[in-house]
């Protein structure tokens, strides 16, 4: 398919305002395949303003006279409003944005045309695989081994090819527990809790059906998971659905582990929000955040209203359950909902976060990332396709990435020590889920990832991020490590809106960030006296 | 012996002390010296509050007596403290003139309670002799700080009656003509707080008196103004005889006078209280004419704003009493404006709301819709975006601001300071900051005795009311949106907050300066700002950056402002993350390394600059060292 079919016009004289705090800026609009430049003229040719044309979430055109309108609102929650000289080339724009940022084809995304400066195709692609993490869980237990038994994606297409699970169960009955199991998603290790001899596992629902099936592999894998643990272990099995819904879910061919089928499991419900709720709190939220001719009076009602913190305490809760179950209780923990790819993840994701040093660090944390939800099957090309300002009616959009972010910025804040990343990265990781010129985020899963090709033919966020001179905005500079756990406290009053996010484009953004950039000196500052000598009077003369 | 009683009160606890203490050597000290050293040994014991465990068998009742001077151990009793978050726990209180102290007794909890009577509002018998069910005789004693204390007694033998007493009589000095505990502390520190503020250094600071402004003595004797501090300033063409005359019209002779002036385009903030015009709507030439005065101290301004603290029909509501605002008619080249700030039974009955629901438990269901509703952040609101209003008109240079409510003693003082803070980066230092206390707070009269209640037991009084919390939660919020912006950190926030209460300095103490005048109070009693002088660096910040001259604009949107959950919910031990604090403990370090970073810095500046001939090849210049954001002049 050619773009060019689909730009109606190529350029207009325009004028964007982009909100409070930035100067609007004149000039010719352009409209390319995968962006929309503002060239400010001739004389200034670095001011060159880019938006890449995916992150528009929603357009609003308006014509009046002989000129027209035309409000863009961003998936990173942006509005920028463009004036444009004639009515006609208003909308052609606005038809040619239109159809361009809503393109469904993977592989004439930007990412697969997206060549940087400075970086390599196919670096950091290998930076986080399987073998990677199972390395460090070999080194701590060996009742664990990495399984290639879905090598070629057909045991569970949303798995990656290798899989940790436990050394007495084979393939065969992995197999088998997978055909039991919603999408083929059998319980496997999601992180192995040295200090405790726990583990922490996440699977999807089991496919008992009104009759009540059982699958005697699947029973024996979760009894394997018990004896490889310290002797004696017991297990708690998390549904993030109510009883009720589990119930309920027989209806359609899913379930719930019968206790007589797994001795020494414990089966908590912890109903959680997903899907369309969250959504739509999602979308409140936004839009009270965007309100700002609302008299302010009912804000902290709104707010509430709007239940994100709600879920914020949810899935905060649930995590710290599933980690206190490991620590407090040395038990093993299951994890499942549904799928397995929602809520479940953002459980075990956070509850490593809390208990696990290494997942704080930077690297840790894109590891934990890229594990826990891109290899795990979070379907990131349907969750995030519109982000809260699309009219369209949302079908499998939801914002758990968001919610994870959000809550480990809470965790980054109830801790500002703990965690070697800052705010930045966190932002970072919204852009980038929703619209990004990388490819990390592209497709549902590893298989479908691999089918585009994903890993040779676009670059990898992570190289992109690690880049020396981006540092600055990802890393915390008060981070010091911090052995312990870390409890958060999920009192209502502890949580606290991320302003940072949602009110990150109406608010002035001077004081936060000019005080970051001071914190930041004067950690630098004293690493600088530590070896200021030679530097000064290496540039004294020499008389 | 080392004993030093200057730390006595803070951070050491003397229970804690006891155990390291070698007792038996006491024991064998008091039992063979006498006379005078007997004495002289036994104050410096009571200046660690020592005496009540270790050697109070050795004492007789007429030394017991002699002693109640300074502290001394009134009750030591076994009592159950029935804690709100953990239930009941067995503790062994000791109660002194200045403190009630309970330390657990249980192995399994390392309670402690450390509560100063000062902070104490009000005391209750709970249950009767009679009373069934357990823990249900005992007192239930309501705090000023946002919590509440309940203690079960055994109900045999009134056991706790001479503990009601002693309460009573030391929580409420003033109703047993005792002294406020102030006046019997003997604390001795390295810095005197009291020299903190000097008036005329203050304004010279400001570049005061000038061509249009000048300094009058003319309320030395408070004879202009019993509620204003001796020395005024005012403008340089308005006579004594003036003064007196617009005196006349302004209630409590509260008359405009300056608190700040711009160093650049010369405006000004200048305060009082309300004009008398009352139901017939009199005028007074002379106020008009004051009123015009001041803002011909800058000539090229037509307007004079005024900001009338008040909503617009208590203002109107004031006529009845006599009161008022001034009138466009009668004041030609004034604008005013109404700032919408309630009234002090407000702030009172919204900050009542909001212990209820944060203590003991935190109304968890629907928090947020909670806290609306008790409107406290709305308030806080109104005052940033008033103060937010009048530092615009003067850092604009757009025109002077006069600022009055009623009184001109609460929500003017909270208005001015706020506006002083924002505009003028000197109060953001530790020393400035306690400089503007004093001055827009302490001196122009802000009824602390009142508000506060000080030794009082009339805890119902219509008076009291949190106007200088609300001040303190604003600088707080400030503080927040402006990390870097404040010489000083949370921890010296609250600890002003505890000792506005505690009694144990002289600094929040009486209505006006008059009062603490005839008192003798920077004579008798130790400052506030001794205590916090003499050890700067517990409550510095270390990401503090000196910046002249910037004006901060904090957002005053609900958006942007939070309940000071330190503060207003301290007490619950689930909001405390883990113990010890290790972002305070980071903070310490940083600041030291700071320090240390500045010091290092400028001596190899000095050694270069001694070995070159040209100081402009240095390498390190100072602006590298502290960034300078550009002035919004």
């Amino acid at each position: 398919m050619e773009f060019s079919e689909l730009i109606r016009t190529g350029r207009a004289q325009a004028e964007l305002l982009r909100g409070p705090g930035a100067p609007p800026l004149r000039g010719t609009l352009c409209v390319t395949g995968h962006h929309l430049l503002l060239s400010p003229g001739p004389q200034a040719t670095s001011d060159l303003w880019l938006l890449l044309l995916r992150s528009v979430d929603s357009i609003e055109k308006r014509v009046a006279g002989d000129s027209g309108t035309i409000t863009l609102r961003c998936k990173d929650l942006r509005v920028l409003q463009l004036d444009i000289e004639g009515v006609e080339a208003t909308l052609d724009i606005a038809r040619s944005i239109e159809a361009l940022s809503s393109l469904e084809s993977v592989i004439t995304s930007f990412p697969f045309f997206y060549r940087p400066k400075g970086l390599r195709l196919g670096d950091a692609w290998h930076f986080h695989p399987p073998e990677h993490h199972y390395k460090r869980v070999a080194r701590e237990t060996n009742a664990w081994r990495l399984s290639e038994v879905n090598e070629d994606f057909s045991v569970c297409p949303s798995y990656p090819r290798a899989v940790i699970v436990p050394r007495a169960v084979d393939d065969d009955a992995l197999a088998r527990s997978a055909r039991f199991r919603q999408g083929g998603r059998f319980p496997v290790l999601s992180y192995h809790h040295a200090p405790s001899g726990t583990v922490l596992l996440r699977s999807s629902q089991p496919l008992t059906g009104p009759q009540k099936r059982r699958c005697a592999e699947d029973e024996e894998l979760l009894r394997a998971v018990l004896a490889g643990a310290r002797p004696g272990a017991r297990g708690f099995i998390v549904d993030t659905r109510s009883a009720q819904a589990a119930k309920q879910a027989r209806m359609t061919g899913g379930g719930t582990e019968a206790k007589a089928a797994y001795p020494g499991w414990k089966r908590l419900h912890r109903p959680m929000e997903r899907g369309r709720p969250l959504q739509e709190s999602f979308v409140r939220l936004v839009e009270a955040c965007g309100d700002l001719e609302q008299s302010m009076d009912r804000w902290l009602s709104r707010l509430e209203g709007c239940r994100w913190l709600a879920h914020v305490k949810e899935a905060l809760s649930t995590a710290c359950l599933a980690a206190q179950g490991m620590e407090r209780e040395g038990a093993c923990i299951l994890v499942h909902g549904a799928e397995g790819t929602d809520s479940t993840l953002l459980v075990t994701s956070l509850a490593q976060l809390i208990l696990d040093p290494l997942s704080r660090t930077m690297t840790g944390f894109q590891e934990l990332v890229e594990r826990e939800w891109i290899q795990a099957g979070h379907p990131f090309q349907l969750r995030c396709a519109h982000s809260a300002f699309s009219h369209a009616r949302p079908k499998h959009e939801a914002p758990t990435f968001l919610l994870f972010l959000d809550c480990v910025w809470q965790l980054g804040r109830q801790f500002p020590l703990s965690l070697e990343f800052g705010e930045g990265l966190l932002l970072a990781l919204f852009e980038h889920a929703y619209a990004s010129p990388f490819g990390t985020f592209l497709c549902n899963s590893e298989k479908e990832r691999c089918l585009c090709e994903v890993r040779t033919r676009t670059h990898s966020l992570w190289s992109g991020l690690n880049q020396p001179k981006e540092q600055r905005k990802l890393r915390n500079p008060l981070y010091v490590l911090n052995p312990l756990a870390i409890w958060p406290s999920v009192e209502p009053q502890s949580l606290r809106l991320w302003q940072g996010l949602f009110l990150r484009w109406t608010r002035p953004p001077e004081p936060s960030e000019a005080a970051w950039e001071k914190v930041w000196q004067i950690v630098t500052d004293k690493e600088k006296t530590e070896g200021s000598q030679p530097t000064v009077s290496a540039s004294e003369p020499q008389p | 012996m080392p004993l030093k009683p200057s730390s006595c009160l803070e951070d050491v606890p003397f229970v804690m002390r006891g155990p390291e203490f070698p007792v038996w050597l006491l024991h064998q000290l008091l039992s063979i010296i006498h006379t005078p050293w007997r004495m002289s040994l036994l104050r410096g014991l009571l200046g660690m509050e020592l005496i009540g465990i270790s050697v109070r068998p050795f004492l007789d009742f007429q030394e017991r007596l002699a002693l109640l001077g300074t502290f001394f151990i009134l009750i030591d009793k076994e009592v159950i403290y029935i804690c709100p978050f953990n239930g009941p726990i067995k503790g062994r209180v000791y109660i002194t003139n200045y403190r009630l102290y309970l330390r657990s007794l249980e192995t399994d909890s390392a309670l402690i309670l450390d509560v100063p009577l000062g902070v104490i509002s009000r005391i209750e018998k709970m249950g009767g002799a009679t009373s069934r069910g357990e823990n249900s005789y005992g007192l239930d004693i309501t705090c000023k700080d946002m919590r509440n204390l309940r203690f079960a007694l055994k109900q045999e033998g009134h056991s706790r009656r001479d503990m009601f007493e002693i309460l009573t009589r030391h929580a409420f000095p003033l109703a047993h003509s005792l002294p406020i505990f102030a006046f019997l502390n003997e604390e001795k520190f390295n810095v005197d707080g009291w020299l903190v503020y000097n008036p005329v250094e203050e304004y010279r600071r400001q570049g005061l008196p000038n061509h249009h402004w000048r300094i009058t003595f003319i309320n030395k004797c408070y004879e202009l103004c019993d509620t204003y501090p001796s020395l005024l300033v005012v403008p340089y063409r308005a006579s004594d005889e003036d003064l007196r005359r617009v005196a006349t019209f302004r209630s409590r002779n509260r008359i405009p006078v300056l608190s700040w002036i711009h160093p650049e385009n010369k405006t000004v903030i200048v305060r009082c209280s309300q004009p008398l015009v009352g139901m017939s709507g009199k005028r007074n030439k002379d106020d008009e004419k004051y009123l015009d005065v001041i803002r011909e101290t800058n000539r090229q301004i037509s307007k004079l704003t005024i900001y009338d603290a008040r909503p617009n029909v208590n203002a109107v509501a004031n006529k009845a009493t006599g009161g008022g605002y001034e009138s466009d008619d009668a004041y030609h080249n004034a604008e005013l404006f109404f700032l919408d700030i309630h009234n002090i039974h407000v702030m009172r009955e919204s900050l009542k709301k909001v212990k209820d629901i944060v203590y003991p438990n935190v109304e968890e269901s629907h928090w947020l819709s909670s806290l609306e509703s008790t409107h406290w952040l709305e308030h806080i609101k109104l005052v940033l975006t008033g103060a937010i209003q009048v530092a615009d008109k003067v850092s604009s240079g757009k025109s002077s601001v006069l600022v009055h409510c009623s009184d001109g003693w609460d929500r003017t003082a909270q208005l001015t300071s706020l506006a002083m803070l924002m505009l003028d980066s000197f109060y953001r230092s530790i020393e400035g900051f306690e400089i503007l206390v004093q001055k827009e707070w302490i001196s122009f009269g802000h009824k602390f005795a009142s508000r506060i209640g000080h030794g009082d037991k009339n805890h119902a009084d219509a008076d009291r009311s949190p106007i200088f919390l609300q001040f303190i939660d604003c600088v707080w919020q400030m503080s927040k949106q402006f990390p870097t912006a404040f010489e000083f950190n949370e921890q010296f926030l609250i600890t002003i907050l505890d000792h506005l209460y505690s009694c144990r300095f002289g600094t929040f103490l009486y209505n006006c300066e008059s009062a603490r005048e005839r008192q003798k109070v920077t004579e008798r009693t130790v400052s506030l700002w001794s205590l916090i002088n003499s050890n700067k660096d517990k409550f510095k910040n270390p990401f503090y950056t000196k910046e002249i001259n910037r004006v901060l604009y904090p957002v005053a949107s609900m958006r942007h402002l939070e309940l000071w959950v330190n503060y207003y919910i301290r007490w619950n031990p689930r909001i405390k993350q883990q113990q010890p604090n290790p972002v305070e403990q980071r903070y310490l370090e940083l600041l030291a390394l700071r320090d240390e970073y500045i010091k290092r810095l400028e001596e190899l500046q000095l050694a270069n600059s001694a070995k070159l001939s040209d100081p402009s090849t240095s390498p390190s210049s100072p602006s590298q060292m502290m960034p300078h954001v550009q002035t919004h002049f």
